[in-house]
C-alpha cells in the first residue's frame, strides 16, 4: 500500500521536527558538558595516605563539596616508597600539582620543587598550634612551602597482655633504660620479642633516633644539627649511636630486625601479639587506633620511651613535629586550585575529619576535642604531648638517615664498630647538600 | 691495448658533470637508515652525553648546578659504598656459570622427554612472567626467619640450614642472586630448547649407542653444538646480573643489611633520587656503564665470538 502524499508530508515534517529537537538537545547537552569541563579544574595530589584510606576518601569528598569547581585526583604511594616516586617528579619538574612531604629538612631539601605560600594561604596557618615545620629553618618569618594538618611524634606502645604474660605490671611499664632491660629479659623468657623493630628504610631515623637523642641533646644542639654545625664526632652524637646500638646488642629486638622495615614488617610483629613493645608514632599509620583495632583497645598502652639519662633536659619531653605538610609544586599550572587544597588541609573541616575518622591528633585549635574516640592509649598520648620539644629525626638529611639505618644494621650484626659508624655518619653529613652552609 | 681499454672506461668530462652528487641508491639507503639513526641519536647518544655532562656538575639539592670538573669522580672513588657496590657486582657476576649451566641441564632433560617434561616446560617458564617487584615481595616472606623456606628445612631435618637468609652479608647477596636466577632461568631453558631443536636426534642417538651417558652427552656433544646459543645466553645473563636487578633489590633488601646487597644500579638511583645528588649519581652511572661495557666485551669475546667461530 502506497502512502498518500498528505500522510507522507506530515510524517516527514514530524521526522524533521524530531531531528531538529534531537539536534538542539544534543547541542545544549554538549555545550553544557563543555562549559562544565571548562569550569572544573582537576588537581593531582601525591600523598602516602596518612590517616588511612577512609579518611582520605572523606577528605576528598568534603573538599570537592566545598570547592565544586575543583576535582581531586589522588596519587597514593606507600610511605617507604615515597622518596623514590617523588624524586623523579622533582628532577624532571613535572607531575602532581600538590605534594606531601615530612615537615622539616625533608621539605627544606625539596623547597625548589614547591611554590612559596602566598599570605592569603598562610592565613590558615594561624589557626594551627604550629606550622613552622613547613617554613624554612622552622622560622615562620621565612618563606613557607607547605601547611600541616596533624600533630605527629614518637611514643612507645605496649601490649598489656604480653606484659602480664611475662609477669610484669602492665599499669607501670618501664620508665628507665635499666627497667626496660629487666622487662625485656622477662618478655624473652616467655618466648616473645621485647621490642619489635625494623632497621631498613627511613624508620630508624624518624622513629628511633629522636627518642635516644632527647637523652643527650638540647634544643640548641638540635638547631646546630639542622645547620650542619653539629659533627657526628661530638661525644653527644656518639652517645646517641651507642644508645641505639645498645637496643639491638642487648637482644631486646626481633632477630630479623636488620633486614626488615618497621612498616609493615616490624609493626606486624607487634600487631600479631608476638612483641611487648613497639616504638612508632601518634598519628597516621601504625598509631594507637590501628593497633587498638587489632589488639583491642583494652590491651594497648602508650608511654614515653624509657630514659637513658634521667636528668637530661629533654628526657621527659615529647619529640613532636607537625605531621606531613602539603604544598603546591612549582611546575603546576593549576596553582590557585592547589593553594585552595593546601588551605583546606589546614582548615577545621579537615581537622574534624582527621580526628573523627582517622583518630589523628589535629593541629587546628578550633577542633572540638570531644569528637576524639575514647581510648586509654589516646588519653595517655594526649598527656605525653603536653611537653613537646623538637623532633631530631626530621633534622637528618637523606644521606644521614640512610647511613644511620645501614650502620645500625651492621652494628646489630656485629660487623661494624661504633667508631666506624660515627665515621660514616660524619661522611654522610659532609656529603649532604642541604647541610653545606 | 690495456691503455685503450682504460681510456674507453674512463668517463669524459661531460659524463662527470652530469653525474649527481649522491647516487640514487645511496640516497635511498640513507633515507632508510635516517629514521633509525635519528632515534638512536635522540634516545641513546643524547641521554648518554647529557649523563656525561651531568657527572661534571655539582648539584645542591634542586638548586641550579655548577661546573665541578672531576669532583664527583673523586668523591665516587673515595666513597666506600661505591667500592662495596662494585665488589657486590663482581660477586654476583661470579655466579654466571650457574646461570649458564643450570638452564642448559634442565633444557637438555626436557629435550630428552624426561617424564613430565611438558609440565616442567611450562613450570620453568612461569617465574619469568611474574613481575620482578612481585617476585621480590614474595621472596621477602619466603626467606623470612620464620618463613616457609626455613619451616620446610626444619621439617625435613635440615634445621642447621634454616639461617636468617637476608641478615648475613654473603647469604643476603647470594639469596638475592638466587631469587634473580629463579626469576630468569625459565627464559634460558626456552632459549636452549630453541637451540636444541636444531640438533639432529641421530647425533644424540649415535652417541647413546656408543655408550655416552647424560653428562657425557651434555659436555661432549650438546655443549659444543650449542656454543653460540650459550654465548648469546651468557651475554643476556651478564646484563641481567649487572643492570636488571634493581626491582628485586628494591623489594627484597633495599640494599641491606648495610651495603651487602647494594649493586651500582641501586646506588645510582638512591644517590640521584633519595639524596638528590644528581651529579654524583651520574658519575656512578658512568662508572657502571664502563664496567658493564668491559665485562660484556669480555663475555662476548670469550663466549659468543669464540662459539660462533668454532661452530
Amino acid at each position: 500500500m502506497k502512502p498518500t502524499p498528505f500522510a507522507t508530508g506530515k510524517r516527514s515534517r514530524s521526522v524533521r521536527t524530531m531531528l531538529a529537537g534531537l539536534a538542539f538537545a544534543s547541542m545544549t547537552a554538549f555545550a553544557g558538558q563543555a562549559a562544565q569541563a571548562q569550569d572544573v579544574t582537576t588537581i593531582r595530589v601525591l600523598n602516602w595516605e596518612p590517616g588511612g584510606a577512609d579518611y582520605w576518601k572523606a577528605l576528598v569528598a568534603e573538599f570537592e563539596k566545598l570547592n565544586p569547581t575543583i576535582k581531586v585526583e589522588l596519587e597514593t604511594v606507600p610511605f617507604d616508597r615515597y622518596p623514590e616516586v617523588q624524586g623523579p617528579y622533582i628532577t624532571t619538574k613535572s607531575g602532581p600539582d600538590v605534594m606531601e612531604n615530612n615537615a622539616g629538612l625533608e621539605l627544606f631539601d625539596r623547597r625548589r620543587a614547591y611554590e612559596e605560600l602566598p599570605p592569603e594561604v598562610l592565613e590558615a596557618g594561624k589557626d594551627l598550634i604550629t606550622y613552622s615545620g613547613g617554613c624554612l629553618n622552622f622560622d615562620t618569618t621565612k618563606p613557607c612551602y607547605g601547611l600541616p594538618f596533624g600533630y605527629q611524634g614518637n611514643v612507645m606502645y605496649y601490649n598489656k597482655k604480653v606484659l602480664a604474660e611475662a609477669g610484669l605490671d602492665a599499669a607501670n611499664p618501664p620508665k628507665t633504660w635499666d627497667e626496660m632491660g629487666a622487662a625485656c629479659e622477662k618478655v624473652k623468657a616467655v618466648g616473645k620479642t621485647c621490642l619489635a623493630i625494623g632497621l631498613s628504610g627511613v624508620f630508624p631515623a624518624y622513629w628511633n633516633f629522636p627518642e635516644i637523642a632527647r637523652n643527650y641533646l638540647t634544643e640548641d644542639d638540635m638547631r646546630a644539627m639542622l645547620a650542619g654545625k653539629m659533627p657526628w664526632t661530638d661525644p653527644k652524637m656518639v652517645n646517641i649511636l651507642k644508645g641505639l646500638a645498645s637496643i639491638t646488642q642487648a637482644g631486646w629486638t626481633n632477630s630479623s630486625a636488620p633486614s626488615i622495615t618497621m612498616l609493615p614488617d616490624g609493626a606486624d610483629i607487634f600487631q600479631s601479639g608476638n612483641a611487648a613493645f613497639a616504638g612508632t608514632i601518634i598519628s597516621d599509620a601504625a598509631n594507637w587506633a590501628a593497633f587498638g583495632k587489632i589488639l583491642g583497645d583494652e590491651n594497648l598502652g602508650a608511654m614515653r620511651w624509657p630514659t637513658i639519662v634521667a636528668d637530661a633536659p629533654l628526657a621527659g619531653s615529647f619529640s613532636g613535629i607537625e605531621s606531613s605538610v602539603f604544598g603546591v609544586s612549582s611546575w603546576s599550572e593549576k596553582k590557585e586550585a592547589g593553594f585552595a587544597f593546601v588551605k583546606f588541609i589546614a582548615g577545621k573541616e579537615n581537622a574534624a575529619l582527621l580526628s573523627s575518622i582517622a583518630g589523628g591528633i589535629s593541629l587546628n585549635k578550633n577542633v572540638d576535642p570531644s569528637i576524639l574516640p575514647k581510648s586509654e592509649a589516646l588519653t595517655q598520648i594526649l598527656e605525653i604531648i603536653k611537653k613537646p620539644t623538637l623532633h631530631a629525626g626530621v633534622l637528618l638529611s637523606g644521606q644521614e638517615a640512610d647511613a644511620l639505618a645501614r650502620g645500625w644494621q651492621e652494628v646489630s650484626l656485629g660487623r661494624l664498630s661504633i667508631e666506624d659508624w660515627t665515621g660514616r655518619m660524619q661522611k654522610a653529613l659532609e656529603q649532604s647538600p642541604s647541610k653545606r652552609q | 691495448m690495456a691503455e685503450l681499454a682504460n681510456l674507453a672506461s674512463r668517463p669524459n668530462r661531460a659524463e662527470v658533470a652530469r653525474r649527481p652528487f649522491i647516487r640514487r641508491e645511496t640516497l635511498i639507503a640513507l633515507l632508510f637508515v635516517l629514521p633509525g639513526l635519528a632515534l638512536a641519536i635522540l634516545f641513546k647518544l643524547v641521554p648518554l652525553l647529557r649523563g656525561i655532562w651531568l657527572s661534571f656538575l655539582e648539584t645542591r639539592g634542586f638548586e641550579d648546578p655548577t661546573f665541578a670538573g672531576l669532583a664527583n669522580y673523586r668523591t665516587m672513588l673515595s666513597d666506600p659504598s661505591v667500592h662495596d657496590s662494585f665488589r657486590n657486582a663482581l660477586i654476583a657476576f661470579a655466579t654466571l656459570p650457574v646461570w649458564i649451566i643450570l638452564p642448559l641441564v634442565l633444557a637438555f632433560l626436557l629435550f630428552q622427554k624426561t617424564p613430565g617434561w611438558k609440565f616442567f616446560r611450562a613450570a620453568f617458564f612461569l617465574p619469568y612472567i611474574i613481575a620482578p617487584i612481585v617476585v621480590g615481595i614474595m621472596f621477602r616472606q619466603i626467606l623470612a626467619p620464620d618463613g616457609p623456606l626455613n619451616a620446610v628445612l626444619r621439617a625435613i631435618g635440615l634445621a642447621p640450614l634454616a639461617i636468617e637468609w637476608l641478615n648475613g652479608p654473603t647469604s643476603a647477596l647470594l639469596a638475592l642472586t638466587a631469587v634473580a636466577l629463579w626469576s630468569f632461568f625459565g627464559l634460558g631453558v626456552l632459549t636452549y630448547l630453541s637451540g636444541l631443536s636444531t640438533v639432529s636426534e641421530e647425533v644424540v642417538e649415535a652417541a647413546k649407542l656408543d655408550g655416552a651417558r647424560f653428562w657425557q652427552l651434555l659436555v661432549y656433544i650438546i655443549m659444543p653444538l650449542l656454543k653460540s646459543v650459550i654465548g648469546y645466553w651468557a651475554v643476556l645473563c651478564t646484563s641481567g646480573i649487572l643492570i636488571w636487578m634493581f626491582p628485586l633489590i628494591y623489594a627484597l633488601t633495599k640494599g641491606g643489611p648495610g651495603t651487602a646487597t647494594v649493586l651500582p644500579e641501586f646506588l645510582v638511583f638512591t644517590t640521584t633520587f633519595q639524596f638528590l645528588d644528581r651529579g654524583l649519581g651520574a658519575a656512578i652511572g658512568m662508572a657502571l656503564f664502563v664496567f658493564v661495557a668491559l665485562v660484556s666485551a669480555f663475555v662476548v669475546r670469550r663466549m659468543y665470538i669464540e662459539g660462533s667461530q668454532r661452530k
